[in-house]
């Protein structure tokens, strides 16, 4: 219902609804005090003016006087549609068409509307009661009967122009939705899918030349622009990795041919070993970027399928087992069953893999590490809390930048890409990487969109 | 051996054909699937090194299906420069053995090479028990003893040391170990494979006079009775 609410084709159809009662309202009421209410102020004018004429009887002729203009007046009225009384003080009828005071009318003068019974028939009359000279009681009243009944018919026809009025305003807010908003929408889906990183959508046209055509070719060029953009930075990365990968490999072929040679020099052998140890992590440092710029693209987005987390993280946990425990670290797990995830296996293997390679390499000697998975409201959280040095609060979000290295990370091997990679693995399959403090250490956890509600 | 070579990229192939010649082997080159393709069925050879994208009509991919569905069961390790794991699956579907991501070292692709050559020579009848010196393991009731004496061994050790022992007296490389081992397609930083071959090593070798489990300077690690 609040979605609904939300949605501005609803908001869109309720302002037209309002506007059109508002309308109508204003409309049939000044139809009303045309027509209507002109009726009205005839029928005041005429029961005043009968007033006025029996008033100025009876001040000239006295009380004979004003009962024959009464009487007159009664037998003139051919319509039937009159109503005179002329009584004394005490109410008693002198002359007129009614046998007695109306009941309905009390003794204090003024405009008076009821329904009277007379000539057998009830009607809507109007009146007028003055007190004349001498505290004789004057009544003189019109049947406005016609008059309510169009009054009846406005108020029917008010009642069908609102209904009308609401009904088309439903039905300009569906229209709207099908037409205007469905091409909003087409926008918003379209830039959804981009933002999940198919950078080569672009927004539809229709050739109606109208404004969203023209919204969507603004759009459009934007994206071709920062498209342009983003694949000029990542070629000028990926060139420099790819381009340095191979003068390394052929460096390192070099000295595998020397290690070859069986020279017969032990400690030069070693060097070279280790010559061919430091090529290797630099080999790594730079697949580790190409497969960063890799999974950044979103390229891999094609190998999803269901992922057993708890049995992923378990042989996370056995690989790095044997590393820890030679450290000196309890390496604990706590993994829930039957959590499942839509992702890459082998990526998320990895982005596992390195938070725990993470907080192995800054664990202190007879630390603990504990990897969890479990199931929270915000989805699938796998954790590996370690008690080492932990991130400073001010550095959290700087060490998922690339190569950047905390301060407690100096003197220890490693690129500055892991919590890099898990970032963008995370991202990639519609979730987050949080990091917060273990009390002491750090606690990293990624929090995954369960499976089937994936992050749209 | 005797290899095929295929791949149009002049360094590469320079590079693999001086590696593989200097190591006592014969290598035939072609630089185009065409003339690969011809060569891989007409020609008897130990193993293929082909190069997935390929001039001449017929790719990588093309050349490996050919030959299978010809019977032609000669192994064939594919060279790419497509590190995608996608890839790699699709790479090894077609029916590659192998799977090798450019830029390589020179001490991967011959372990490589070595590991699949074995294989094809092993042939298809399912071994019982594997035999290195006086290391011995039972693959049906999982024993594994040396000197008579068990050795207890947790199940991934059982694994790395049923690998090393299949590939024995060949160099093993650490990529090779966590692919085939863990099937893990990543780089996992911290030598973790170091750590758990020490741990095998422990159990294999301490306490005997002939270490079996080698280090080999620069490439990886190597099974062997003979020093």
């Amino acid at each position: 219902m609040i979605k609904l609410l939300r949605s501005t084709s609803l908001r869109l159809a309720l302002g037209y609804a309002i506007l059109f009662v508002v309308s109508s309202v204003l409309l049939l009421g000044l139809v009303w005090w045309n027509t209507t209410g002109y009726l009205d102020r005839e029928t005041d004018a005429v029961i005043t003016a009968d007033i006025r004429a029996i008033g100025d009887r009876l001040r000239d002729f006295g009380l004979p006087g004003a009962i024959q203009t009464v009487n007159e007046r009664v037998i003139a009225d051919v319509d039937r549609k009159a109503i005179y009384l002329l009584t004394d003080p005490f109410l008693k009828p002198l002359a007129g068409n009614v046998d007695a005071w109306p009941g309905k009318i009390g003794r204090t003068p003024g405009w008076y509307e009821i329904d009277l019974v007379y000539q057998n028939r009830l009607h809507a009359t109007r009146f007028l009661h003055v007190v004349l000279p001498g505290n004789f009681q004057l009544l003189v009243g019109r049947d406005v009967q016609d008059r309510v009944a169009m009054r009846a018919l406005f108020l029917r026809s008010l009642a069908w122009a609102v209904l009308v009025a609401v009904a088309f305003a439903i039905l300009s807010g569906l229209l709207l939705r099908r037409t205007v908003l469905r091409r909003i929408e087409t926008i918003n889906r379209t830039a959804n899918a981009i933002v999940q990183g198919d950078l080569g959508r672009r927004m539809p046209l229709r050739d109606a030349n109208d404004e969203f055509d023209h919204l969507a070719r603004t759009i459009n060029a934007m994206l071709d622009q920062i498209q342009q953009l983003i694949e000029g930075v990542r070629n000028v990365s990926n060139a420099i990795a790819h381009d340095l990968r191979t003068p390394l490999t052929e460096l390192r072929a070099r000295l595998e041919g020397l290690l070859r040679t069986r020279a017969h020099d032990e400690k030069m052998l070693d060097e070279l070993g280790e010559a061919i140890g430091d090529i290797d992590r630099l080999i790594g440092i730079f697949n580790a970027l190409l497969r960063l710029a890799e999974v950044d693209a979103g390229l891999r987005r094609a190998g999803f399928t269901k992922v057993d987390v708890a049995a992923l993280a378990q042989d996370i946990a056995e690989l790095y087992g044997p590393t820890a425990e030679a450290k000196d670290i309890a390496l604990s797990i706590d993994l829930a069953p039957d959590l499942q995830v839509d992702g890459d296996p082998f990526l998320l293997a990895q982005a596992v893999g390195n938070l725990v390679d993470n907080a192995v390499k800054y664990t202190p000697s007879g630390g603990r590490i504990a990897l969890s998975a479990n199931a929270t409201d915000q989805g699938i959280v796998i954790a590996v809390a370690d008690s080492g040095p932990g991130i400073a609060e001010s550095e959290r979000d700087q060490v998922t930048k690339r190569f950047y290295r905390g301060d407690a990370s100096r003197g220890s091997s490693g690129a500055g890409l892991g919590l890099s990679l898990v970032e963008a693995v995370v991202r990639l399959h519609g979730g987050r990487l949080a990091l917060s403090d273990n009390q002491p250490g750090l606690r990293a956890s990624m929090v995954l969109p369960k499976t089937a509600a994936a992050s749209g | 051996m005797k290899v095929l070579l295929v791949e149009d990229n002049p360094k590469v192939s320079q590079f693999v054909r001086k590696g593989l010649t200097e190591a006592g082997h014969v290598v035939d080159h072609v630089d185009n699937g065409r003339d690969g393709l011809f060569l891989a069925s007409s020609e008897s050879y130990d193993a293929v090194i082909l190069d997935r994208m390929l001039p001449g009509g017929v790719d990588g991919l093309g050349i490996i299906e050919a030959l299978r569905k010809t019977g032609n069961r000669t192994p064939i390790l594919i060279l790419s420069a497509l590190s995608d794991v996608d890839e790699r699956i699709r790479g090894l579907k077609a029916g590659g053995d192998d799977y090798l991501t450019k830029p390589f070292a020179f001490g991967e692709l011959e372990a490589r090479l070595h590991a699949l050559v074995r294989r094809g020579q092993s042939g298809d009848a399912p071994q019982t028990s594997l035999r290195v010196g006086d290391l011995h393991m039972d693959l049906l009731s999982r024993r594994v003893t040396r000197s008579g004496q068990v050795i207890q061994l947790k199940p991934r050790e059982y694994k790395l040391l049923e690998y090393l022992m299949r590939h024995a007296n060949q160099v093993v490389t650490r990529t090779m170990l966590l692919e085939n081992v863990w099937d893990y397609h990543f780089d996992p930083q911290t030598n973790v494979i170091d750590v758990h071959i020490s741990n095998l090593r422990q159990k294999i070798d301490a306490g005997f006079d002939r270490p079996l489990l080698h280090t080999v300077r620069g490439a990886g690690y190597r099974l062997s009775a003979d020093d």
